[in-house]
Parts: structure tokens; C-alpha cells; sequence
């Protein structure tokens, strides 16, 4: 007998086809599907094919089939909030989200030891932070922060039930952030090999352009630089600056190059072939 | 002319059979005679040569073409050092030394005559992926400080000390520090025989005493030249020597003297932590231990003025660790970007279109590509492709054709 999929038309109600959770059956899938690798042939098809057996599948979840559970969800459920109707209205309400999973077995034990896990996202622009606050709450945190979307994710998983992680993630962000607040004696002793960015002002890069700038051949000592000549060391400043925090390469070299030839007036090579 | 008799020989290929034509062509190769570039009666210009041999009178006019450098020049610069290996087994099969006149040392060549020398030296940094150029560009430079008069400190490649250096012994004046006595004996060998001719015409003189030992005192007012024969005919104050020769020129350099062009091959090994030089004991001694280190760390400070730095660095020249980028400031590292800062970094690149046919005509020219179908437009191309306009690689690559 041919498989049941060559009398399937092509717009038949695929939910009603596949209505639950199913293990892989070739002669009921219309698709021309293969998985699986062999070392000189193509991936082996469909039929009798164990790999496909095994993984679990999405069948019986097709959008439309989701569209319809969801209109039918949907009389037991209470109206969204007036006010939230956007993603940033919702996270300037409730700048904390907690996310936890809930699983259910049918064996003879209904529990998961992984739903004891909570993860915590805050966004550091909500809590109030000066620049050292930040800073040490950030070297507190390490790899916990995100800076491209600025957020904070502690997940916890330590203790045995939920309502007691829940409880730890809070009580960690409280202490981060008084701790951050608080200034150690010890931290004055903070060199230029810790600081987070490069401070030009206290560089042995300025110390180099000012002695340059004020040096003479008779070897006075060196002096302040008149203020006229601020602008180039500005720009100067600026070009050493991007290289050290922005990282090498041939872009903020070139700028540079060019900042070290107006300290030293070198002209351009006038004409190139 | 060459390209006709390229014609002509393929066209034997077909009709005579190829051993005939090799035969031809060893002929051919034995009439023009390596020695000598081809007759100048020929109505060909020559796009890649360039008669001006003297770096002064280099400019825009001579990009992208080969200047012969005379051959006691090139004994008096490179004896001792200074061209890549490689480069050097080319020069000798062509019977000539020849470099390609390129962006990079155009640049160079053109701040060192427009730059202000009352002014504290300029330091210039060249980087750039292996075999782009950069010692073969240091080489023009030096030249050019010959012919302009400069007096050269030219350290060819550093770490041929931190590598492979010959002797290594405990430093007598200095607490901790280690001496490499033979090699800088060699380094003032190769200074004396850059510099002789140009101290013989500015007397240059001590400006204080420096007491070797009970006998051995080198007075105020000797000549320089006293001191660079002590240290090679005293190997035991052979590095200490380089470090006063080093304060002597510099002070002459600020008092107007003479004028000084450094020129240092691999400038970023004196800042790199590991080295193989090792003590009796076999402990690795780090640069900041070596004596030579100071000497030349001296002389790249700015605080001295008619003079000019050029240096280079070179990720070949380090131990593997730091060889992810050939920028200058990852290779300076934290400490050697901190004593050059303000530098003016130059960047050597591959060929471009131009630079490469050039090359390729040279080598041709010099009948060093003896395949016929590398004077083909298509073998060119393929040539072009196979090298990605790597000078090494060309060179390389063009080697068994």
C-alpha cells in the first residue's frame, strides 16, 4: 500500500492530522525529510530512519495550531494591564523580572529539581550608582553584566526550593549594591595598572608631550606648557585615548599619525605618483 | 627587447622542441652576462630602473623603481648586517644590490628633510606583516644617511642578541645585569665601519674621562674612534663602551656637531619580557638585565635634538606569545609604547599593482624568471595571485621558476 502521505492534500488541516505529541512516523509526515550521516552516501531518508525516531519533534505545534489553542485559551484569561502595553512601559514599572520554569512529570514523582532555579534581571540604569559605585559593582559582578542592553542577571540555584533562591537573588542584589556604595580604606591603594580606563591627564603619555614640548637643548627644567598649545594636546589626548580604549588598528592608528605630525609641524608629503 | 626575444622563444617552443629552447636561453643568459644591466641602446624605457643612486635625490619621480646601490657602499653599510638573509643571496646571484623605491621610505625620506632638527628627535615606528619590506626600507634609510652625511647607529636586527646571542657573562659595573660582550664587539665593528669615513672628516672628541681599569683610562678630548677600538680589542668593556659611545654622540648630536640617524631593526624585542639568553646558572634574563638594552634605550628618548630615530618592529622578531598583531602599540607593549610615545607610526604594506609589475620586470629582466609563460599576461596574473602581493612570498614563490 502507498504511505498515507501520497493521498494527503496540500491544504489539509494539519492539526487534526497531528493533534499531540507523537514519536516520528514517516508514512504520516508529507515531508521529504532527511537526518543522519553516512560516510560516502547522502543522509538517509525518512523511512526506518532511527535518528529521526529519537529526537523529539514540534509537529503537533505548528503556528496555526497554536493560534487556535491560544483563541481557546483565551476566555480563561483576564485582560492585560491598561497601562503596559508596550515593552518600555512595562520596564519602567517593573524594572525587576524574575524568571522561573515550572515542569511537570506523569511519573510517580510530579517534581523537577530544576525548577529550584530563579534568574534575576535588573537594568544598573534604574539603580542609582556614581562612577565608583558602578565601577565596583561591576568588578563585583564580572561576567554576570551585559553591557550591550545594560543588564544585570544573577541566577541562583544553590538552596533546594524555589522560594529560598528567590529570597538569596534578592538578598544579593541588596548587598552588591550597598557594597558598592561603601569605600574600603584599601582602595586607595588602587594603581594605574587597575584602572578600568585610560586616563590620559595621569599617563606617562603627557608626562612625554609636555617634556617634548618644553624641552631646549641647554636642558632647563622642564615647564608647563603655555596655553596655546592646549588644542593640539587635546586632540592629541583624544587620538591616545581611542587607541588605549578602543583598542589597535588602522583606523585610530592613521588618527594618531596625524596628531604626532602637528605636535612635531611635519608636512605631508606633498604629491604621491 | 625582452619582451620580443620572450616571444621569440615560445614560438621556438613550438616548432623546435623545448630543449633547444633552454639551450637558447642559457645562451642568451650567458651573452647579456649577469653583471651588467642590458646595453643602453634600447628604445624601451625601462619602467622599473631608475639611474639616481643617491637617496637625496629620491622622490615621487622614482616610485615603484630599483636604484642601485654602488657596491662599496653597500660594503661599507651591510657588511656586518642589515639585509635579510634571503635578500642577500639575491644580490649576490644578480650581481648587483637593488631596491625597489617604495611609499614608505619616500615618506620617511621626506620628514627627515623637511623636519624641524632644533626640535627633540622625531621617532619613527615601521610595522607591517612579515616580508612587506621594512628592512629592506631601513636599508634605504640608511643609505640615505650616508649620502646626507648623518652618522649612523644602525643596529641591524635585535634579535639576533636576544636570541642567539654568542657569549654571556656577569656584568662587572652593573648590580644584576648581564653583558653580551661578543656581540656588541661585533656592533661596534659594524659602527666603525659605517662611520669611519665621516669621523675622519668631524672630529669628534670625549667629552670626560672614563677609567677602565687601573691601566686603562680613555682621557678627555681622545677621538671617538679610541674608544670603539678599545671596545673591540677589549671584549670585557665591550658593552660598557657602546653605552658611552652612545652619551658621547648624543651630546654632540644636541650641541650641533654632527647629525644622527638611528635606524633599529626590531626595536620591539628590547621590551619583551622573554628572551634566550640564559646565565651560568641558566636563568632567562629579561632585556631590562642586558647592558646593550640601556645604550639603546638611551638614544631613542627625545631628549636630544639633531637627529632622527626610524625604527621597526617586527612580530617575527619575538617569542610566540605576541605575534596576533604587527600593529606598533601591541608590540611596543605597555613599556615600549610608554618610552616612544610621541611616535609617528608608518605603515609598510604589500605591493600595490604598480610596485609588483616593477618587480616582476626587474626579476625578469635579470632572467631570474626562466619560464616562458611567466612573461605571459596570464602568468603574470598568476603570479600576482599566488604571491596575495607579498614581497616575501613573491620572492619565493618566483625562486624555482
Amino acid at each position: 500500500m502507498p504511505p498515507r502521505t501520497s493521498l494527503m492534500p496540500v491544504d489539509q488541516d494539519w492539526g487534526s492530522v497531528w493533534p499531540g505529541p507523537r514519536t516520528f512516523h514517516p508514512a504520516s509526515v508529507p515531508l521529504p525529510l532527511r537526518q543522519g550521516y553516512k560516510e560516502k552516501d547522502a543522509p538517509p531518508g525518512k523511512f526506518g530512519n532511527a535518528e529521526l525516531m529519537k529526537i523529539p519533534n514540534f509537529l503537533h505545534l505548528t503556528p496555526p495550531v497554536i493560534t487556535r489553542q491560544c483563541e481557546a485559551l483565551k476566555s480563561f484569561c483576564s485582560a492585560w494591564p491598561q497601562g503596559l502595553e508596550t515593552d518600555a512601559k512595562c520596564e519602567e514599572s517593573f524594572p525587576l523580572e524574575i524568571i522561573t520554569s515550572d515542569y511537570c512529570h506523569s511519573s510517580p514523582d510530579i517534581r523537577d529539581p530544576l525548577a529550584r532555579i530563579v534568574t534575576l534581571k535588573v537594568k544598573l540604569g534604574r539603580l542609582p550608582l556614581n562612577t565608583h559605585a558602578k565601577d565596583k559593582l561591576l568588578r563585583l559582578v564580572g561576567e554576570r553584566y551585559n553591557p550591550e542592553n545594560d543588564v544585570l542577571t544573577i541566577m541562583t540555584d544553590r538552596c533546594p526550593l524555589r522560594q529560598q533562591n528567590l529570597d538569596y537573588a534578592l538578598y544579593l542584589l541588596t548587598t552588591l549594591f550597598y557594597e558598592s556604595w561603601k569605600i574600603e580604606a584599601w582602595e586607595s591603594e588602587k594603581s594605574e595598572a587597575d584602572m578600568e580606563y585610560y586616563d590620559w591627564d595621569a599617563s606617562a603619555s603627557r608626562k612625554n608631550v609636555m617634556g617634548l614640548l618644553s624641552w631646549k637643548p641647554d636642558q632647563n627644567a622642564a615647564e608647563m606648557s603655555a596655553d596655546a598649545m592646549d588644542l593640539d594636546i587635546k586632540e592629541f589626548k583624544e587620538a591616545v585615548s581611542k587607541i588605549m580604549n578602543e583598542g589597535e588598528e588602522e583606523y585610530t592608528l592613521s588618527r594618531y599619525k596625524e596628531e604626532v605630525k602637528k605636535l612635531f609641524s611635519l608636512q605631508d608629503i606633498s604629491s604621491k605618483v | 627587447m625582452v619582451y620580443r626575444l620572450c616571444k621569440i622563444l615560445t614560438l621556438d617552443s613550438i616548432f623546435r622542441g623545448v630543449s633547444s629552447v633552454s639551450h637558447h636561453q642559457r645562451a642568451l643568459s650567458v651573452v647579456a652576462g649577469a653583471s651588467e644591466i642590458l646595453p643602453v641602446g634600447e628604445k624601451q624605457i625601462r619602467r622599473f630602473r631608475t639611474v639616481e643612486s643617491n637617496p637625496v635625490k629620491h622622490d615621487h619621480n622614482h616610485a615603484y623603481k630599483f636604484y642601485t646601490i654602488p657596491l662599496e657602499t653597500k660594503k661599507q653599510l651591510f657588511q656586518h648586517g642589515g639585509l635579510p638573509t634571503f635578500f642577500e643571496q639575491q644580490t649576490q646571484t644578480f650581481m648587483e644590490t637593488c631596491i625597489m623605491i617604495r611609499d614608505p621610505a619616500l615618506e620617511i625620506l621626506h620628514y627627515l628633510k623637511t623636519a624641524d632638527y632644533t626640535r627633540p628627535a622625531i621617532r619613527y615606528v615601521m610595522y607591517g606583516e612579515n616580508g612587506c619590506g621594512k628592512s629592506l626600507t631601513l636599508a634605504h634609510i640608511l643609505h640615505y644617511g650616508l649620502a646626507s652625511g648623518f652618522l649612523l647607529i644602525h643596529v641591524p636586527w635585535v634579535p639576533n642578541w636576544m636570541r642567539a646571542c654568542k657569549e654571556v657573562s656577569n656584568s662587572a659595573t652593573r648590580e644584576g645585569c648581564v653583558d653580551l660582550n661578543l656581540d656588541a664587539a661585533a656592533w661596534l665593528v659594524h659602527f666603525k665601519s659605517q662611520n669611519a669615513a665621516i669621523l675622519n672628516t668631524i672630529d669628534l672628541r670625549m667629552s670626560k674621562e672614563y677609567v677602565w681599569s687601573k691601566r686603562e683610562v680613555t682621557k678627555e678630548g681622545a677621538p671617538l674612534m679610541e674608544l670603539v677600538e678599545l671596545g673591540i680589542s677589549r671584549v670585557k668593556y665591550a658593552s660598557e663602551c657602546v653605552i658611552a659611545l652612545i652619551k658621547e654622540i648624543k651630546a654632540h648630536s644636541t650641541q650641533g656637531r654632527c647629525k644622527t640617524l638611528v635606524a633599529i631593526n626590531g626595536f620591539n624585542a628590547f621590551f619583551h619580557p622573554k628572551t634566550r639568553v640564559m646565565t651560568e646558572a641558566k636563568v632567562k634574563v629579561p632585556p631590562s638585565k642586558i647592558t646593550l638594552t640601556e645604550a639603546f634605550v638611551e638614544i631613542t628618548k627625545y631628549d636630544w635634538c639633531n637627529g632622527a630615530v626610524v625604527l621597526t618592529v617586527d612580530k617575527s622578531g619575538i617569542a610566540p606569545d605576541r605575534r596576533e598583531s604587527c600593529l606598533p602599540v601591541y608590540q611596543l607593549g605597555k613599556e615600549g609604547f610608554e618610552h616612544l610615545d610621541p611616535f609617528v607610526p608608518i605603515c609598510v604594506r604589500d605591493y600595490n599593482d604598480k610596485e609588483l609589475e616593477s618587480c616582476l620586470d626587474y626579476y625578469i629582466d635579470r632572467r631570474w624568471l626562466q619560464n616562458e609563460k611567466s612573461c605571459t599576461e596570464e602568468g603574470r596574473n598568476e603570479l600576482k595571485f599566488l604571491c596575495g602581493m607579498n614581497p616575501y612570498r613573491l620572492m619565493h614563490i618566483c625562486a624555482p621558476l
